[in-house]
């Protein structure tokens, strides 16, 4: 399908990739004003420190972080719209920030708290605009028309002007029109922030369903992680723009959280079970304790013996994942650090 | 490309249509300062007896008149919209396209000009009559303006989009852009003809760009210019065009390297 891109090779890969902002002091006074003039003064942030993964073509990845992680940074200089302080990527066989024509064809940028479309014109407008922009064919077009129209249920939403539309109505209409052109590459930023519950749901379906009929590589970023649990086999986590983890979502917490959770229903009410790990919640005849992870056969042996009848079930499990995340996020210092 | 553009326009006419009335208000705003400097300089010539330096009453409003529509055709707002789009977030949308933004602009601005040339073109027979204009040109001057006034809209056009980068690193552009128009103010004939000015100011105007939006297309409309000069008039315009279509490619690849996508 890519000419430039071995079947085999990544469709993104990033490698050391650093990104410094250089923000303006704004400072106040005549004198000041003047200054600045002779020297600017600015304050560097520093928001992509030298991350590098990469992924295949067909994958879809979950980006997870905190706010300020610097996931939206990473997807705006692999969507080219920045260049690096340092680092190389390529995507599609192509750097990103060169913008070259074959690369912008292959690729989408869908932001959820940002709008691509005209909000003065109705969007089957705006469409035929990207349709010309992208040189797609008549047939093409009136196919993956119909076909978004068919996913995203947009029928009586086309003719509409956007201004006009509801947040989900509108984000259905975006994602419609960032995937026209059919791209082979997408990087979706937060597209359920601010939907309600089913259109969260729906906008997720749609994205497993495109991600299955194209074999568009998808990338994704989240606050809802179960966006990330539907959708995401893989999960790459930066924090403070350091990569901390990646790989298999099911492995994170064995990876990220250090302790297992143990659930004990009794058949009486729950006596004192700080001996056998961290309490985190007891009420009536349920306890649940955190225990860490090496020791978590021990103790659930020790927690049967001595319990003995008044157990009434038992059960040892990886934390939630939303808890895993928290508890890494919450971690000052990268946790590869902290944990070594 | 003409697809594209065809398509464009369809799309910006529609959104066009909701801000008729501004685009009228900016349309007589752009009338009147001709209008003032036609004014005082029919007041000054009738003083002097009728003519000043060669220019009769009917010469100034001739030339206030071709100024006007020249102003008119050669108008251009991207910087300003420019720097709009930048803080708005409106940029990154474009720059994932593969269009570059500045044919959007190149839309815009002839559905500006195309949909208010009509009502200008009545007010300005209304100043003529009222002047008493008497065109004084041959058929060879109408056929020097038609490439003039595209090479000088071009120009207007490219120098706008110069300006418009320098958003890339000031974030606010007003100061560049105010210079830019009291420069224009004196140096492109809108006080006074070219010809009436002190003659260092001249030797500046004719090397810097802003006559050769402004003053020579008009003189050239006014039908008062040589046949030789008005062919080197073109030759300035295409060499300024080529200069700032350069600088353009240089200052945008230079500015997108510091552009932070801010709020977008
Ligand atoms: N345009 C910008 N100029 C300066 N600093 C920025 C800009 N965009 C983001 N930042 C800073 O860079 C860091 C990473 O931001 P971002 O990539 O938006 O994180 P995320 O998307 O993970 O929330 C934050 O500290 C943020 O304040
Ligand atoms: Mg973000």
């Amino acid at each position: 399908m890519y000419a430039l891109t071995p079947m085999d090779a990544p469709v993104v890969d990033v490698r050391a990739l650093r990104k410094v902002y250089r923000v303006t002091e704004r400072e106040t006074g005549l004198a000041a004003t003047f200054r600045s003039f002779v020297r600017r003064r600015y304050r560097e942030v520093l928001a992509v420190d030298g991350i590098t993964f990469h992924i295949d073509p067909g994958e879809v990845v979950g980006f997870l972080g905190p706010n300020g992680a610097g996931k939206t940074t990473t997807l705006k200089m692999l969507s080219g719209l920045l260049h690096p302080t340092s680092g190389e990527a390529t995507v599609l066989g192509h750097v990103p920030w060169r913008r070259e024509g074959d690369f912008l064809r292959g690729m989408t940028l869908l932001m959820g708290n940002r709008s691509q479309l005209v909000w003065d014109i109705p969007a089957a407008d705006s469409f035929l605009v990207l349709k010309e922009i992208y040189a797609v064919p008549a047939a093409q077009y009136k196919r993956t028309l119909d076909e978004l129209t068919e996913l995203l249920d947009l029928g009586p939403l086309l003719h509409k002007l956007v201004r006009g539309l509801s947040l989900g109505e509108r984000m259905k209409v975006e994602f419609a029109a960032g995937l026209l052109h059919s791209p082979g590459v997408a990087f979706l930023d937060e597209p359920t922030l601010g939907l309600d519950i089913s259109m969260q749901g729906r906008i997720r379906r749609f994205v497993a369903e495109y991600n299955q009929r194209s074999g568009a590589t998808i990338l994704l970023t989240s606050h809802y992680m179960d966006d990330v649990v539907a959708l995401c086999r893989r999960v790459i986590v930066i924090h403070h723009g350091v990569l901390l983890y990646d790989g298999a979502l099911a492995d994170l917490a064995e990876r990220m959280a250090p302790y297992k959770r143990i659930s004990v229903t009794l058949r009486g009410s729950v006596g004192d079970l700080s001996t056998f790990g961290e309490v985190v919640s007891s009420n009536e005849n349920l306890a649940t304790i955190h225990v860490p992870r090496a020791q978590a056969a021990e103790r659930t042996a020790r927690l049967v013996r001595e319990l003995g009848d008044q157990l009434a079930d038992i059960s040892v499990e990886d934390p939630p994942i939303e808890e895993v995340i928290d508890k890494v996020f919450a971690s000052e210092r990268p946790l590869a650090e902290t944990t070594a | 490309m003409i697809r594209i553009y065809r398509q464009l326009l369809v799309a910006q006419i529609q959104a066009a249509a909701q801000y008729r009335i501004q685009a009228l208000l900016w349309m007589l705003f752009s009338i009147i300062r001709p209008v003032i400097f036609l004014a005082a300089w029919t007041a000054v010539s009738t003083a002097q007896g009728g003519s000043v330096g060669g220019y009769t009453t009917s010469d100034f409003a001739a030339y206030y008149i071709a100024l006007t529509i020249v102003g008119h055709l050669t108008t251009a707002w991207n910087s300003f919209e420019f720097e709009f789009e930048v803080r708005q977030g409106r940029l990154s949308p474009k720059l994932l396209r593969p269009l570059h933004p500045l044919h959007y602009s190149v839309v815009e601005n002839l559905i500006w000009k195309v949909t208010t040339f009509l009502p200008l073109m009545l007010v300005c027979l209304v100043i003529a009559l009222t002047f008493q204009v008497r065109w004084s040109g041959e058929w060879w001057h109408l056929a020097l303006f038609v490439p003039s006034i595209v090479l000088a809209a071009a120009l207007s056009f490219m120098i706008g989009w110069v300006v418009a980068t320098a958003t890339f690193w000031l974030q606010r552009i007003n100061t560049v852009n105010t210079l830019l128009q009291r420069t224009s103010f004196i140096f492109a004939g809108q006080i006074a003809p070219l010809s009436l000015m002190p003659a260092a100011l001249q030797v500046i105007s004719y090397s810097l760009p802003f006559a050769y939006i402004l003053a020579i297309p008009a003189e050239i409309l006014r039908g008062g210019v040589t046949l030789e000069r008005g062919l080197l008039y073109l030759v300035g315009q295409a060499v300024w065009l080529g200069l700032s279509i350069v600088a353009f490619r240089f200052a945008w690849r230079a500015g997108l390297r510091e552009y932070s996508a801010v709020g977008a």
